[in-house]
């Protein structure tokens, strides 16, 4: 039975320990298989779904608990290291990317729906849930998770607490900030706290809300209690086709202007649409120049009667058509399309950069029409498939990644992007957050006042620039010494 | 060294990330290196900067059970199989994977008689409790009537592994068949076996060689049809394998045995007296092998097939995650696979069945010995119509 045993069972190769005294008590505070050290490990964690390089990860440490976090937190504090929380690392803004080596801590393990309570509509999880294991595990009792951003089926409530996550559906509903009720924090001094409370008015400031958005850069958060929400009785969902994104964007206004808040306004462009009605067949117009995608939710004679205004609205506005969805298969194919857009992307160029700001909806036309002319300028196709109803702008470079010198002319263009819609009055980033993307776009948007004031909140939190430094605010008022941090400090991991 | 890997193929993933909750390894370990996006970076480290293939990387790309469950999510429509595929095989060449008795034991699968000599040792060895319960195996019958042949309508194609050890699986496949009003040829020795497994294991060049024997055994036009997923799979993607117009010409003549049967219920059900089936009182759960799902993208037909002959269908709610069977997955990689498949019991328990139907052998072996009631479909019909 020897030699079947060697032979069916195969050998897990021992991670090859370097003699880091980091590493070997990371080991005796979690356990060896959740230390990772090779150097296949460090490279794949030194990237998130950003376009952005440059990260390099010391260990990588897989937590199970509150207590394990608090040791890795302690064990960094003796050693002086760093530490850069992550979750599924499907962050668009490079936040979860290692600058410096710094100890990588992954919660993908906490991943344990503790307790759900349908009286307080308060669920507590991990961080490591994923947002669509949680609405999926909801959805027996009624209920779901509100924020639903476009990797929803990947990506963890941790990384949607850290980024103040939106969605489509956050037009009506709020971003995570709004379903955040709690959350249990590991300092960066090691201390477990808890931030608010289900209560509705805790005690003190409102650090939750502080700490929501704070891209990791405050602690981490090891248990969070999330508001869930009822599952409406019913949806209607109504696709309108323009011809031009200007009409369509004056439409959207026009609704909100109405007084009418639907559950979710999403534009597509001409192109984009045309890719994803090849890719689904849901009835998509391929000649029209945008179209709206409109859902509302509620009572069904209140849905009716919304949807009858929004008809007469988009009619006014001069809409080519509209056709509400007449099953809930025609509404699944509809949205299918929507949520699948950044893949039928694939049709027109082999990668994207997606961007990411918001503007006021009255300026979303003229916003629109410079981004079309960035593009241009720059030699760079672009789509735009976006949050129509709250600005949110998602405007897509597509290129060949193996272009010479290609990510400069993007980087380039999602610089252009960002000083169109700040001086239309919109802000860096609608729910991608910063992270080392719009890092140094800060100080466009704040005074130096405003960052000083941003950087002495981080500071309170993590005086010593411990947790994920190098993100959010730029050199200038930052507390971590960001040149440093671009340099690999030496005897690592040799 | 290097993979070999076509550059644009290689270059479609954007690492977003979407693939990872539906990567089957990644759900348990939590390690990018064990997930689709962390593979394909690891193969862009190695093919295109050179980086050399250490036995960290090589674990990784050993470690995917190739249930293809990504490429569905993929919004970029990232042919993984293909990605792994050519990996798998540059590792096979250069005899970093797939060792000596995984080479001896996939050889012995392509000989029916050997496969059959060495399955009723097995049996036999069964009988006196000599063969460990953790190894998963079914019962294997030390011996089975031959198939025969009812008509020339379609092929019944039967495989090497399910052919000697759940040859009653064809029979209810074929009695359901037939019931549908078909003349059924079972392919026999003919074909001794689709190659699914040693293309798997990287072993390139004997699933072609056995990719063209099934072509030239089986000629003419006539639908073949498959009641194992991962064969179906296999032989659907012979077009690509070989790259020939004969080879997709096989290929478009290949269904899943559910596919066929769904198109032809009404004939199936007309044949009952009254035309009234009396269905089964078992509440049946649908456990969709990841070859029909992810691969053949037929997973539906059998829900139509299954529902007029049970009490009633419930789904998992997990996406049609892999159970860890993954063709010799579960005999290679055991622990990996036991984490998988104990994942997917806890949907399964969920959905408060009393028995799991699986279009897949290897699927109902390996959720079998995990203690999971599993029966193939076609053997719920060919009950439900008294033939079984």
């Amino acid at each position: 039975m020897g030699v079947l045993r060697g032979a069916f069972g195969r050998r897990r190769s021992q991670p090859v320990l370097p003699q880091d005294p980091v590493v070997a008590e990371l080991v005796d505070a979690l356990a060896p298989d959740r230390v990772r050290m090779d150097s296949a490990e460090r490279a794949l964690f030194a990237h998130d779904a950003s376009v952005f390089t440059g990260g390099v990860s010391g260990p990588v440490c897989f937590v199970t608990s509150a207590a394990e976090v608090q040791a890795v937190m302690r064990i960094a504090i003796r050693h002086d290291r760093a530490i850069v929380p992550r979750g599924a690392g499907t962050g668009l803004a490079g936040g979860a990317i290692p600058l410096g080596a710094p100890i990588v801590v992954s919660t993908i393990k906490m991943n344990r729906v503790l307790e759900v309570d349908t009286v307080d509509r308060v669920a507590w999880v991990e961080p490591g849930v994923v947002n669509l294991d949680l609405t999926r595990y909801l959805r027996p009792l009624g209920y779901h998770f509100a924020p639903d951003p476009s990797s929803q089926q990947a990506c963890t409530i941790g990384g949607n607490v850290a980024n103040n996550s939106g969605g489509p559906h956050c037009l009506a509903y709020g971003v995570t900030s709004n379903h955040v009720v709690a959350i249990d924090v590991v300092l960066p001094s090691g201390e477990l706290v808890t931030l608010g409370g289900v209560d509705a008015e805790p005690d003190g400031y409102d650090l939750r809300g502080a700490f929501v958005g704070g891209e990791g850069t405050l602690g981490i958060a090891t248990r969070i209690g999330v508001r869930i929400t009822p599952n409406p009785p019913v949806v209607r969902t109504m696709l309108v086709s323009f011809d031009s994104a200007e009409v369509a964007a004056s439409m959207v206004g026009d609704v909100i202007a109405a007084g009418i808040v639907p559950a979710a306004m999403e534009m597509m462009d001409r192109e984009i649409t045309r890719a994803v009605e090849n890719f689904v067949h849901a009835g998509y117009p391929l000649d029209a120049g945008a179209v709206l995608l409109v859902e509302v939710d509620g009572q069904d004679e209140g849905t009716r009667l919304d949807m009858e205004r929004i008809t007469e609205i988009a009619h006014a506005d001069g809409a080519r058509s509209c056709r509400l969805a007449a099953d809930e298969e025609e509404r699944a194919l509809l949205w299918k399309g929507r949520k699948g857009a950044f893949g039928a992307v694939a049709q027109i160029a082999p990668a994207y950069y997606l961007h990411d700001t918001v503007v006021p909806r009255a300026a979303l036309a003229d916003v629109l029409r410079a981004v079309y002319e960035i593009g241009a300028r720059h030699d760079l196709p672009v789509v735009n498939v976006f949050h129509a109803g709250d600005g949110n702008l998602h405007p897509l470079l597509l290129f060949d990644p193996r272009e010479p010198g290609i990510m400069e002319r993007v980087h380039e263009a999602g610089k252009d992007i960002v000083e169109v819609s700040l001086a239309a009055g919109g802000t860096l980033s609608g729910e991608h957050g910063i992270g080392v993307e719009k890092r140094d776009y800060m100080s466009m948007m704040f005074s130096d006042v405003d960052l000083e004031h941003q950087n002495r909140l981080r500071r309170a939190f993590d005086p010593a620039c411990r947790a994920n430094p190098g993100k959010v605010l730029p050199a200038s008022h930052s507390c971590a010494d960001i040149q440093a941090l671009r340099q690999v400090p030496t005897g690592v991991w040799a | 060294m290097t993979l070999g890997i076509d550059p644009d193929e290689l270059a479609a993933c954007v690492q977003c990330g979407l693939c990872l909750t539906h990567c089957p390894t990644f759900r348990v370990t939590g390690d990018e290196s064990q997930s689709p996006r962390g593979r394909i970076a690891l193969m862009r480290a190695v093919d295109n900067d050179g980086a050399p293939l250490t036995p960290e990387i090589v674990e990784a790309l050993d470690g995917c059970v190739v249930c293809r469950g990504c490429e569905t999510a993929c919004p970029s429509g990232v042919h993984y199989g293909h990605l792994i595929e050519r990996t798998r095989e540059a590792l096979a060449d250069a005899h970093r994977t797939t060792p000596w008795w995984e080479r001896a034991g996939l050889e012995a699968l392509a000989h029916p008689r050997l496969l059959r000599a060495g399955s009723a040792v097995l049996a036999g060895a069964q009988r006196f409790g000599l063969v460990p319960r953790r190894l998963g195996l079914p019962r294997i019958p030390l011996r089975s009537a031959p198939l025969q042949a009812s008509g020339d309508d379609v092929y019944l194609f039967t495989g090497c592994v399910m052919d000697a050890w759940q040859r009653d699986v064809h029979r209810h496949g074929q009695a359901v068949l037939e019931a549908a009003g078909a003349g059924v040829t079972p392919t026999g020795d003919r074909v001794p076996c689709c190659g699914a497994l040693h293309s798997h294991a990287g072993l390139g060049d004997r699933a072609r060689a056995l990719a063209r024997r099934a072509i030239a055994e089986l000629p003419g036009d006539r639908p073949i049809l498959v009641d194992s997923a991962g064969c179906g799979a296999a032989l659907k993607d012979y077009g690509h394998l070989l790259g020939t117009p004969e080879a997709r010409a096989f290929s478009a003549r290949v269904f899943d045995i559910t596919e066929w049967v769904a198109g032809r219920m009404d004939r199936l059900v007309g044949s009952l007296p009254d035309a009234q089936p009396k269905p089964l009182d078992l509440r049946v759960a649908v456990q969709d092998p990841c070859h029909l799902r992810h691969v053949q993208r037929a997973h539906l037909p059998v829900r139509q097939v299954l529902a007029p002959f049970v009490r009633e269908l419930v789904e998992l709610d997990d996406d049609g995650l892999c159970c860890g069977a993954g063709g010799a997955y579960f005999v290679v990689q055991p622990e990996l696979a036991r984490r998988i498949r104990e994942r997917k019991i806890g949907y399964i328990e969920r959905a408060k069945a009393d028995v799991v139907a699986s279009a897949n052998p290897g699927c109902g072996m390996h959720l079998g010995a995990g203690g999971v009631p599993t029966v193939h479909p076609m053997t719920l019909v060919a009950r439900a119509l008294g033939r079984a």
